[in-house]
Order: structure tokens, then sequence, then C-alpha cells
């Protein structure tokens, strides 16, 4: 049988050639020669016309037998001839790894300043508290009146306050003056006068303004109030709230100390120090007197207190029924003493190469 | 308030100034400093010259031998008033003298000298260089020279808050000491002296304004000679920081740092008919204080007049006409109470701060008027060789009721969240000077001290209590209370969401004052909002409450950019200020509208060793801003040509939002600054910016929004060119291409202008994404689609297609 030994031949030479092809395009070469629609088994094939019709099954079997043979060893030589190429990359040339990544944009940066009033308002919102805000150009009675500070009082002296050109506003007399407000302790007011009746736990961060520009001193800075109002509330819910605060933010081991102080709207006041975040409430760093806390080892951060009852009555609340304790703290200074930032005026420059590291 | 501690012990046992400090601040009196008076004679001992000799190599110097206290030691001296036996002051080696410079161990001229011998002048304490300073011969060598000369001290800087006037005087502060260690206040007698006559005979006293004036005290005493205060009262006004004057000046300023109590000294024969009339200024009406300022008064001024002019600013400051000096033999000692709010006021219009004044503002001790009074009448007679008359001339139009309060046996109990035993309460009121006068199970009353005019009521009281008991036994609770947990607000996710795409496209965040300079805004064209100017600003650059966040921004950028950081991204989220709408009904003065604004220069993409450096341009911002938009759920915006007068007429936009209403809603504008606005800051070409309202973002934001399903048919993918007239907007194409339903998707792949493209025209390339949700869409159903879009882009853009 001359086509099968012909086949037989075929399938010996694609063994052979198939063995050695170098690369993908000597096998595709291959393919096409030994099965393609002109190649050399559909040769054969089409040879089988002229063979007598017994012989055709066996020609055909042997036809595909080599057909599927050449078509496993091309499969196999292609894995074959990939493997090596992948293994030869394997061990080729390394990438230089040290290279920058690429950067299509900058990362973009949070102020200090917000940062700080994020972290102080989380602490209090898992608390509970919700988060309220008010106007910064103010009324006087928000701002004063209403948190027993009446006029030629003596407390005003300790706000040197910016009053606004009324004839800006447009508004009719009557109303008492305009003021940028010199503190975020109206927006308890508001929020006391909103809610219209205990119990009543806000939080509010904002601008606030004093007439007072100098190394420690910026005539707009940030403060968070805080307050918390409805029956029993007591000062040791208050010393107990603002000592978890103190550990939240400064961390766990900070301890906290209450001395009595003067703030018109609360009575008792209270001035909160913290254990001195530097020098961890020792009073020296490696032998030095820490500067921070100026060697005493505590910071003063947080002003506080019960609320006044006549606070209270000036929101329609009644002093014998609710109690509360109000707080409140200067941002710059908690992001101060939390970031190591040592000059004020860093804050308002919005330099960024300062920004950039927050 | 400046305390000193030799001052003080003289009134109540002290313990050490450092436990006092401690004990102070306690009880809410915060000592901010101690210092020691004298600290400047450290290493300064009395030696006492034993024998001398000559120097062998310098014929004006000795060689002495002194005793100071560790031995003998040899010391060089120069001087020659002294003689062997006298007791001087030896500067030890190692002493930092007032002037600068250490005393070391020499040798001068070839002889060993040990420290220095010292003048007064060269100690810093009087300018007496004519030889060394001569101390008492009984003092003990060794002894430190501070001691020997009885001017250590230790002074306490106390922070007196406003509503504590009590404690703006040595004896106040001894009271509160009393009160905190348990023991008792001396109160020093006045010893006072009087003779007839009778002081009403010399002088009248008329009070016509009783609400400012409640009480006029005075004294007439005669026969003064003003001379200098003995040392010992000099000393201790010097460590409260007061100057001393003369020997009547000297002790009203004495019995103020005393009891807290202003006394004022006129003479009284230049007081006209000797007559003292309390009464309204007149409008208009002049005088010349101390400080040598001729004042014009106000009606609302109250003044201590004679019988023809105004002679002092009542609680504030005397007048010249009427001052003490050198020839003064006749004084009259004034001691008042003043109402507070009037003192302040006049204070404040004058612009004068005293220690009068700010004693009186605050609120004296009704009852210590008189007690003053008689003190420094006793102490000027003493100081000065003259005689008090017999009588004080008592105008006391206003007496006082003392003031009482009642406490609820419980009610400290319940306000401090601690247990405090009626006794506990009791005990700590009255070591304050608290008095019981009635009590009963429930309640107890107790007569406020006339020095606590600010206690009125019963938390008053309460403090007084915690205070003395300390804060510390005060147990750390957490409230109970009952109440929703509060949802984050809007705003609160607006704002964390608009951060998040900013910082994620490069911006980082500014912070400036709210105040700007007037022609900050001025560039910027009317429309931004002028602003609201302050009455009091405390500089020009900063007198006007912004009526936009652009100006501070460019300054930043302009800042940043003179440190030589050249790509800039910043932001701002802050309130701008305006005038309030004529029929706002809320009870805010002014409209304050919080904003969102950025800016942008530099290079699109940070130099890197593979990318380029490209300047930045308006689609780089607007690649900023879509994000946000999409992070807020804010659809269907459109960018319509045209920002503000501020940007670049043709390199700005308005982001319009169709919203649900009649009029689509401006959410702001972006653009390139207008090049005479960036020029008016110093800015060069290619800044970006864009001003947003956050109120329209935050109204238009859907934060939470529903899903489309993933689809489950396969999409056909086709690219487009067109090629259309250079004024043709990209929206009109793409817009024509969504409008064919079958479109899933349109990505506009490229934008090109030149040849082989005719010139006014340009080629957009497109990949479109056609998709059918319900079923596996046929190749020949994407063809005409495809071609239906097509016709539409000639037909209404005027398009060509493109090979």
């Amino acid at each position: 049988m001359d086509l099968v030994r012909d086949l037989e031949a075929l399938a010996e030479g694609a063994r052979q050639s198939i063995a050695q092809a170098p690369d993908d395009r000597t096998l595709e070469e291959l393919r096409v020669r030994y099965l393609g629609k002109k190649g050399e088994i559909s040769a054969v094939l089409r040879g089988m016309g002229q063979l007598a019709a017994e012989e055709r099954p066996r020609v055909g079997e042997v036809a595909n037998r080599v057909r599927d043979e050449v078509d496993a060893l091309l499969v196999r030589a292609r894995q074959r001839i990939e493997d090596s190429r992948l293994e030869k990359e394997l061990q080729g040339a390394r990438i230089d790894v040290t290279l920058p990544g690429r950067r299509l944009l900058p990362r973009g940066h949070r102020h200090p300043v917000t940062r700080t009033t994020e972290e102080i308002v989380a602490i209090f919102s898992r608390l509970g508290y919700e988060v309220a805000s008010g106007p910064e150009i103010e009324l006087d009675w928000y701002n004063f009146e209403a948190l027993n500070i009446p006029a030629d009082h003596p407390a005003r002296d300790m706000q040197d306050t910016f009053y606004v050109d009324e004839s800006a506003l447009g508004r009719v007399g009557g109303e008492g003056a305009v003021l940028l407000r010199t503190h975020t302790s109206p927006i308890q007011i508001r929020a006391m006068k909103r809610a219209g009746a205990p119990p009543v736990r806000v939080v509010a961060p904002g601008r606030v303004y004093r007439s007072d520009y100098d190394q420690t001193h910026t005539p707009m800075f940030h403060q968070v109030e805080g307050i918390c109002v409805g029956p029993g509330i007591t000062f040791a819910d208050l010393k107990g709230t603002l000592a978890a605060f103190a550990r939240a933010f400064f961390g766990a081991g900070t301890r906290t100390r209450v001395r009595p102080s003067y703030f018109p709207f609360v009575e008792p006041g209270a001035e909160v120090d913290v254990s001195c975040s530097i020098c961890g409430g020792v009073g020296n760093r490696s032998g030095a007197r820490c500067g921070t806390c100026k060697g005493t080892g505590w910071l003063e951060v947080l002003g506080s207190g019960m609320v006044h009852p006549k606070v209270l009555e000036n929101v329609g609340f009644d002093p014998s029924a609710v109690t509360g304790f109000a707080f409140g703290m200067g941002v710059e200074r908690m992001a101060m003493l939390k970031y190591g930032i040592g000059d004020l005026r860093l804050f308002y420059e919005n330099d960024l190469r300062f920004l950039e590291q927050f | 308030m400046r305390i000193s501690i030799a001052w003080l012990s003289a009134y109540v046992p002290l313990p050490p100034p450092a436990e006092l400090a401690r004990r102070l601040t306690d009880v809410g009196l915060e000592v901010e400093a101690v210092e020691r008076v004298g600290a400047s004679l450290d290493g300064v001992v009395a030696a006492r010259i034993l024998s001398s000799e000559r120097h062998p190599n310098a014929e004006k110097l000795a060689v002495c031998q002194v005793e100071a206290g560790a031995g003998t030691v040899q010391v060089v001296c120069g001087a020659t008033n002294w003689k062997v036996g006298d007791v001087v002051p030896l500067a030890t080696p190692g002493t930092r003298m007032p002037a600068g410079h250490r005393i070391d161990r020499a040798s001068l001229r070839g002889v060993d000298s040990h420290g220095m011998l010292c003048s007064a002048k060269e100690l810093g304490l009087d300018d007496d260089a004519s030889g060394l300073l001569l101390l008492p011969a009984d003092a003990v060598p060794g002894t430190p020279l501070a001691q020997v000369l009885g001017i250590e001290d230790v002074v306490l800087e106390v922070n007196v808050t406003p509503n504590r006037p009590d404690a703006l005087s040595h004896l106040g502060i001894a009271r509160e000491v009393a009160a905190a260690t348990g023991a008792e206040v001396s109160y020093p007698e006045a010893g006072l002296r009087q003779e007839a006559p009778a002081a009403s005979t010399a002088l009248r006293v008329t009070v016509e304004a009783p609400d400012r004036c409640f009480r006029y005290a005075a004294r007439v005493i005669e026969g003064v000679r003003i001379g200098p205060s003995p040392a010992w009262l000099a000393r201790r006004l010097e460590a409260c920081g007061v100057r001393a004057i003369s020997n009547v000046v000297d002790a009203t300023n004495f019995v103020l740092l005393e009891r807290g109590q202003p006394l004022h000294a006129f003479d009284l024969d230049k007081v006209a008919g000797a007559e003292i009339v309390v009464r309204m200024a007149r409008a208009g009406e002049k005088m010349t204080t101390l400080d040598g300022v001729v004042r014009t008064l106000s009606p609302d001024d109250l003044v201590i007049a004679d019988r023809e002019r105004a002679s002092a600013l009542a609680g504030v400051m005397g007048g010249g006409d009427s001052e003490i000096s050198a020839g003064t033999s006749r004084v009259l000692l004034e001691s008042a109470w003043f109402e507070p709010t009037g003192v302040r006021r006049t204070a404040r219009r004058h612009g004068l701060h005293t220690e009068a004044s700010h004693r009186f503002e605050r609120g004296v001790d009704p009852e210590g008027v008189v007690a003053a009074l008689d003190r420094c009448a006793a102490m000027i007679a003493t100081l000065s060789g003259g005689t008090v008359r017999r009588g004080a001339v008592d105008a006391h139009p206003h007496r006082r009721k003392p003031v009482e309060v009642t406490l609820p046996w419980t009610r400290p109990g319940e306000i401090l969240g601690m247990p405090v035993s009626r006794k506990e309460a009791r005990a700590a009121l009255q070591s304050l000077g608290f008095e019981l006068t009635s009590t009963g199970p429930r309640n107890g009353t107790f007569r406020v001290p006339s020095w606590r005019l600010d206690v009125t009521r019963e938390e008053d009281l309460i403090e007084e209590i915690v205070r003395l008991r300390g804060y510390d036994a005060i147990p750390e609770t957490l409230p109970v209370i009952v109440s929703d947990t509060p949802a984050p607000s809007l705003e609160a996710v607006v704002t964390e969401r608009v951060r998040q795409a900013l910082e994620g496209a490069g911006f980082s965040e500014a912070v400036n004052f709210s105040f700007v300079a007037p022609g900050d805004l001025t560039p910027l064209g009317a429309g931004s909002g002028a602003g609201i100017p302050l009455k009091n600003p405390i500089s020009a650059d900063l007198a006007v409450m912004r009526g936009s966040l652009v100006p501070s921004l460019l300054k930043v950028l302009a800042y940043n950019r003179r440190q030589r950081v050249e790509e800039v991204r910043i932001y701002e989220i802050a309130s701008t200020y305006h005038p309030r709408a004529a029929d706002a009904t809320d009870d805010t003065p002014a409209r304050e509208e919080l904003r969102l604004a950025g800016v942008a220069s530099g290079r699109r993409h940070p130099v890197g060793w593979s990318a380029g450096g490209d300047p930045l341009d308006f689609h780089d911002v607007k690649g900023a801003l879509e994000p946000l938009l999409e992070t807020l759920g804010i659809e269907g915006v459109r960018w319509v040509p045209g920002g503000a007068s501020w940007l670049h007429p043709r390199s700005a936009a308005t982001l319009s939002w169709p919203g649900g209403g009649a009029e689509p809603v401006v959410l702001g504008v972006v653009g390139e600054v207008h090049p005479r606005v960036a020029a008016a800051f110093d800015l060069p070409r290619g800044v970006f910016a864009f001003d947003l309202s956050f109120a329209a973002l935050a109204a238009a934001a859907r934060p939470v929004r529903g899903h489309a399903d993933v689809p489950r048919f396969p999409a056909v993918l086709r690219d487009l060119a067109v090629v259309v007239a250079n004024e043709v907007e990209a929206r009109a194409v793409l817009e024509g291409v969504r409008a064919e339903p079958l479109v899933e998707e349109v990505t506009l792949f490229d934008v090109y202008r030149g040849a082989p493209i005719p010139e006014g025209r340009k080629n957009l390339a497109m990949a479109i994404r056609y998709r059918a949700g319900d079923r596996t869409l046929t190749d020949s159903e994407a063809d005409a689609a495809h071609a239906r879009i097509v016709a539409r882009l000639q037909a209404d853009l005027g398009a060509d297609l493109r090979g």
C-alpha cells in the first residue's frame, strides 16, 4: 500500500522537523505544510479517489491517525517553545524596582485644623453628640447676653470683640450690636432653642474671632464647643466625659485634672488640664525641662463647667428640673499639642510644604 | 495681681511658696508664676573685713582678708570708704552681676582675689558708686545679702478672674489661704488717732448722683509733710509692681493693695470751696487727668468736683489740679463705692484702665469703705507727721442690705454627682465667711459676706463648697441620657465626599482668615460680593469679611509661588458673608453662604522619569470636579460656556444643574482666572479656579442611589469618527450619539485638528458600545443604529463621516 507507506514516511518526517523546530514561526510553517488545506496530508487524501473502495477505510484511518499525531505534536511543540521562552524571560534582565512609582496626580492633604476638628468631633459623635453649627456674624444677645455676660460686665474684657459695620447689613436697628462671635458658645444657645426641650447633646465646631494678633494669638481661630443638658446631669458626668475625651484624643494613658475657674455661662466653672502629651506628664524630657508644659507636667486644654442656671432660663429651660455641662476647647492648641506644631502662624500661611505633611 | 509672700505672711500663716501656689490654684486663684525677688543678688553675701594691707604691685589697691561664713578668703579691693571691721557685700566666685558679667577667681596684678567687694551701684540697688555698700555691723558674715537687706521675697502672679474682685488684695488672698488651710486671718489694726476739730467743719460732701455713687467717705489730715516713703513701704509696693512716689500717695496704694479699696488723696487747699460734689459731668466739660491728658467728658461720666470744676474721674483717675504735690500740707482722703458698670463705661470711653477702675468695675467690698479710709488716714498721719481731724465726712445715700441665699441640703450632691453632707457644706461656707442665719431639715440660709458680690444663688454656694473641697474629690461618671443616635447630617456626608474627591484629584486644603483687605475683593468685580466691613478691624489687611473665597486662595497661590512651590492645587470650604435678604425672617444678622472654591496652577502631572510636564488646563480642573459630582450623585450637570467676570471669557464654564424646578440651578463657575485678575494678584497666566455653592451641591446631592443590574447580554462595539466645524460643541455630538436608544456608552477618545482635516473643522473619534437589555444584539441591528447616528449627526451638526 503506497499511500499508507507515504503517510508513515510523512509522519516520520513531521516528527523530526517538529521536534527540531526552533520557534513559533517554523511551527506555523510546519502546520501549513502538513495539516493545511494544501498540505501534505490533504494531498494524500486527495489521492484516495483512485483507490479501490475497500482500501479507502484503512488508508483513511491511517491518514486520520497521522493527522491527529501531527496536530498533537504541534501542540506539544508550541508548549515547549513557550516554556523555554518564558524560562529565558524569567532568568533574564530585572526591572529597576527602585525607580519611583508613576504618579499621575499628587495626593491632596487635609488642613491640620480640619483634621483635628474631625478627630474631636468624631470622639463626641461616638458618645452620642450631634453636630451643630451657627452663624459667625452673630448678635450680641447670643454671643454675650444669653451667656450671662451683660453689657458693661468686666467678663467682656476676656474676649476682645470685633464689631460689624451694621450699615452694610441693611438691618433695622434695635436688635443689639452685631459682632463676630468670640467663641462657639452662642451655638449652645441656638442649639438649645432649636431643640426646644431637653435632652440636648451637641458638639459644635467653628471659626471664632478675637481682636488679638501676636506670637500666640491669631485674630481668627477655631473652637469646638460641647453641651450636654438633661435631667440629673452632674459635675461628675462632666469630669467623666472630658476624661474619656482626653484619653481618646491624646492616648489611653492621659490623666486629667480639673480646677476651679470662671466662665460667666457656667457655675461651677472648671479648667481642665491633661497630662502633658509631650513629656508624658513628668515635666521633663531626658533631664531637660519640658518646654511644652513648662515643666509642670500639665497642659491647660479645656474650659468647662455646669451650665449656669441663667443660661438655662434664657433658653426657656427650667434649672430646677434640668442640669447640664458645657465645655470648649481651641482646635489650634489641640493640633499643636497632638502634632507637635510649635508656631501658630503655620496654620494660616497655607504653605504647601507644611500642609503636605498632614 | 502680684502678691508678695513677705507681705501676705503678716496676715496669715503660710505654707512654703510652691505649696501655697498649688493651694491657691486649687481653690480657683490660679498662680501663673512664682518669682523670687532679690534673685539678682544670688551669690552675694555679707563679709566682714578682718585685715588689710597695701597691694604689693598697685598703690590704689588693698588686699583684704574677709570672713564670709565659710572661712576667711582673700579679696583685692579698690575702694577706700571702709575700715577694718566693716561688713560689706562680697560677690563670691560664680556670681552673675546685674550688669551681666561673672565674678571669677582672678589674679589682680599677681595677687589672688576670691570674689569682689561691691558698691550699691554694682549690685543694681541704687546709683551710689562712691564706695562699698556698708552693711549693718551686726550682719552675720556669710548671710545672703538679700536677707541682710530684708528684700528677700517671693511674688506670686495670681490670675484673678473677673468674678473675684475680693481677691484683688493681700487681705483677700489671706482670707482664701485661711479658708483653704484652716488658719485664721489677723487683720491689721488701723491705729487711728483723731484730733479735734471735726473734719466736717473743714469739708462738705454732696452726692448728687446716688445711682452712681453709693457711698462717699472722706477724712482730713492736716500738717502733712510730703516726703519719700520709708524703705519697707517702697519695697512692698515695688514687689507688687507699683512705683513709690511719696508718703501720702504710697499710703493710698498700700491700702489699695492691702484691702482692695481704691483711695484717692486730694490737696485740700486746691479743692475750691472745700466742697466735694459727686455729680455727673456736664456735656462738653473738660478736665485734665493725672496723666496730663485734657479730656472732654460725657454726661455719663461721674466726676468728683469741687465748687468750680471736676477734679477727678470718679473711680478711674484723679485730676492734675488737685494733685498731691511737694507743698501739700492738708490732705483730703477719699474712700468711696462707685457703681461698677458706670466706672467701666467711663474707663472704656476714655481708654483708661487703672488699678482703681479695675477694682471698682468688678466691685469692691461695700462694707470695707470706711475701714480702708481709717487705715489709710492713720498711715498718712504716721508717715507724714500729720494729724487726722476727728470723724469722717460720710455721705451714704445707698445702703446695702446683706444678701442671703438658701441652699437645699441635697442640692450640692445633685449638681456635683457625689454625696456632700450638710456638715461639710456648712463648714466649707463658714470658713469662707458665710454665716448660717437659719437652718432646717431641708434647707440652710447663709448670709453672704459683704466682699463676695459674685454670690447670689444656690449654684454659687455649691461652687464655693466644691472649690474648697477640691474638684479632685468628684468622681468620674458618664451621663445617662436616653436619646436617639443621631445620623450624620447631609452636610457632613457631602463635606466628606467633597474632600475625598478633591484630595484624590490632588487638591490640598487651605484655611484662610475670613477677613481680607477691601482691595482683595475688587479685582473680582461686583458680582462676587463686596463682603461685610468690620467696625474695628485689627488691620487694614483684615478689614472685610470676605464675599468670596477666591481672593484668599489666589493669595495663597501667589505666596506658594514666591516660596518656589509651583505645583499648587488648593481648595477651601468656608462661609462667605453677605447682607441678608430683605425678607429674611431668621435671627441671623448676616447671610452666610458656605462655598467650595479651589485654584490650581502648575503641571498636569508631577514631573517624573516617565512623564512630561505639560501645564494643566481647564479640562484638568474639570476632571477633578466630575468625580466630585459623581460621588455626590449629581447627574445631568451642563457645562455652559462662560463663567464669571473674573474668569477668562473664552475659557470658563458655568455648572448648571437641571434639578427639579422650573429654572436650572447654578452650582458654580470654573475656568481660567482672567489674565487681568491674575495680574492683580501677581500671578502669571494659566491659573484655573472654581467657585461652587456648597448649599447648591448639598441640595442636588443624592449620596445614596439605586443601582442598575449588571448587563446579561453581550454588547456590540463600533468606532465612529466624524468631522465637524470647530464651533460644534463636543456635548452636541455626544448627545447626538446618545439619542440612539441602543447606545449604552460612548467614549470620546480623540479630538484632532490639522491636515488632512480641512481648516476650521475637527475630527472627533468615538468608541460606541451598543447593547440591548433584553436580548443579544445582532450585527445588523447595531449597523442600523450606527447608520441612524451618522445620519442624525450629518443632518443636525453638518458632520462628515470620516474613513
